[in-house]
């Protein structure tokens, strides 16, 4: 997994095309098209004219964009810093290596380290470089979103400290932990993470330690920094990308298409997790939005907007596949998936009044 | 200069234009129109740290050969240059605009306004003519007595919107309610009746007077204004009502 860095120095033209090819980004993009222009049919006659349409996609976009940018630094740094400043022993010592001890932990790191969705991705994936077990990064990464601190606020001002809040919160922490344990099932996890998340081997890790000395605390941070920048990059086209296509299914896709859909039990509850997937807002603030649903929409719909949108969005998703294999992705999305529709489906059949 | 060289140069200039852009956006105020001024403070930190993100980059540059840059862990990766210069690109070759008609058309009215966090009757205290239009559409969806302000008068804004649906003399008064950023904006707004709406031009911000009374779209209930004057007026600094 190491020689894949090759000097980039050598690196031609050809090379960097290649390896471009072979980074599945063009089918993506590709994908992306046909996406748009699947809309835009979808769409058909009630589009309005072109030049609105752009206008409103472009200030959607930016919006979330702007909305999202500040956090997704947030998680940069916090990984630039767990970078420089957390060793692989330190971690090993801090985290319980018991798959449910070890959910248990991903479940509070979440309150350590208070990054919306967008902060997490970056932030598990280093954590993985350092060692951390997959299932534990794996309920970090569904858990973190929610069970913070602002979360906990931004909910209770939304909401009361009612019984939502606190299904939205156990909820999230029951399906962090089962598919974290889930996960620990697979003992290998170069079947589940791409070679750039997995633990760095002992002499790599020795040879980047030489190459940075750790001498003085700006250098650390100067380190940390560029660690940051890197990151930024590699995860921010995600966030551009989610962030686009977001705004074009909300740009050309008729909104009370969605609506009309949701008032039974089972089909509310698929439409408000559509809804939470598309939108993709941040967690930190998507208990306003589901305010607005209250009222029309199920009980049981409304908590799975909460539960499931944090956890899994478009543009988590486009970050994730920086983590995961297609293996890993797949199950990230559909275990949370099912048993948030199970619980929520269970709650307007049994629940609600 | 090698292509490493190049390539984070380039990175360097992107984080720098990006922080730039939020600066810009900050200064001129036009930030308003893509988020919830409650989150202001963060996007400012957002553009200072993307510009100490690229200093420090630069610094590196100047300092290291490529020696180091070697060991960075990171491809070079084209793409992601010209992903994340598209907020840039787009900022720049389509005209800035809130959100306005055209979105309206796209996101359907909200007749029940999103109700703020205990629905406080204390907000519905306040004079009638100092009330927005959401003040408008919660007093009729959340007061215990909706009828009890019927024909107090309105002195409102917003922005005019031709729904198919109204009678001929009508025109909505719409203004788009944000929580986080425009990803969430719900239209609402108030049926006006005035002569002459039809030729009111889409899109144009106007100041509406007269008594409110109960209107109705497709069956639900939505303010109704008689108006007594409608005056064209410039967009306001801060197009949406954060709620």
């Amino acid at each position: 997994m190491v020689p894949r860095q090759a000097d980039p120095a050598n690196i031609t033209l050809d090379v960097m095309a290649r390896r471009v090819m072979s980074s599945g980004l063009p089918r993506f993009v590709l994908g992306l098209a046909f996406g748009l222009a699947f809309m835009l049919w979808l769409a058909g006659p009630r589009a309005a004219s072109l030049g609105d349409s752009l206008s409103a996609f472009s200030t959607v976009f930016l919006g979330i964009f702007i909305e999202a940018a500040p956090f997704l630094l947030l998680g940069t740094l916090a990984s630039g810093l767990v970078e420089v400043f957390v060793s692989p022993d330190l971690l090993r010592r801090w985290i319980p290596s018991g798959a449910l001890g070890g959910a248990l932990a991903g479940a509070a790191l979440g309150f350590l380290f208070p990054v919306c969705e967008c902060g997490t991705v970056p932030l598990a994936r280093r954590l993985f470089r350092k060692g951390l077990p997959v299932s534990v990064g794996v309920a970090f990464l569904l858990a973190a979103p929610v069970v913070n601190p602002i979360v906990l606020a931004s909910t209770a001002a939304a909401f009361g400290f009612g019984s939502l809040l606190v299904w939205r919160f156990a909820l999230t922490i029951v399906i962090a932990i089962v598919t974290g344990l889930i996960f620990s099932v697979e003992t290998r996890p170069q079947r589940l993470l791409r070679p750039s998340a997995m633990l760095i081997l002992q002499g790599g890790s020795q040879a980047l330690a030489s190459a940075w000395p750790r001498r003085t605390w700006a250098q650390d941070l100067n380190r940390a920094l560029t660690v940051a920048g890197d990151e930024f990059f590699e995860m921010g086209r995600y966030l551009v990308l989610g962030s686009g296509l977001a705004a074009a299914m909300q740009t050309f896709i008729p909104q009370s298409r969605l609506l009309e859909l949701g008032s039974g039990p089972l089909l509310s509850v698929l439409v408000m997790i559509g809804l939470a997937v598309i939108l993709s807002v941040c967690s930190t603030v998507d208990s306003f939005v589901a305010l607005a649903f209250l009222g029309t929409f199920t009980p049981g719909s409304v908590l799975a907007f909460l539960v499931y949108g944090p956890m899994v969005d478009l543009k988590s998703i486009l970050m994730f596949r920086q983590v995961f294999k297609r293996r890993g992705l797949l199950y990230l999305i559909l275990i949370p998936l099912a048993l948030t529709t199970a619980v929520a489906v269970s709650m307007n059949l049994f629940l609600a009044p | 200069m090698s292509g490493s060289r190049l390539h984070r140069s380039f990175q360097s200039l992107v984080l720098a234009l990006l922080g730039l852009f939020l600066l810009n956006k900050l200064w001129n105020g036009t930030v308003l129109w893509y988020i919830n001024a409650r989150f202001l403070p963060l996007t400012v930190i957002g553009a200072f740290g993307l510009l100490w993100l690229a200093q420090v980059r630069l610094a590196n540059l100047r300092s290291t050969g490529d020696a180091k840059q070697a060991h960075d862990e990171s491809p070079p990766s084209t793409w992601g240059l010209l992903i994340l210069s598209l907020p840039i690109l787009l900022g720049l070759l389509i005209p800035p605009a809130p959100l306005g008609a055209s979105a309206v058309a796209n996101k359907g009215f909200a007749a029940v306004a999103p109700a703020r966090a205990g629905g406080s009757p204390a907000q519905l205290e306040i004079l009638p003519t100092d009330r927005t239009v959401l003040d408008w559409v919660r007093v009729l969806n959340y007061a215990a007595d909706p009828e009890a302000y019927l024909g107090e008068p309105a002195d409102v804004i917003g922005f005019v919107y031709h729904d198919p649906r109204l009678a001929a003399g009508e025109f909505l008064l719409a203004r788009f309610t944000l929580t986080c950023c425009v990803a969430d904006a719900a239209a609402i707004g108030m049926i006006v009746r005035w002569p002459t709406a039809a030729e009111l031009p889409t899109n144009s911000w106007v100041r509406v007077q007269g008594p409110v009374q109960l209107g109705d779209l497709e069956g639900r209930r939505i303010p109704l204004v008689e108006a007594q004057s409608v005056e064209a007026v410039p967009p306001p600094d801060q197009p949406y009502i954060y709620n």
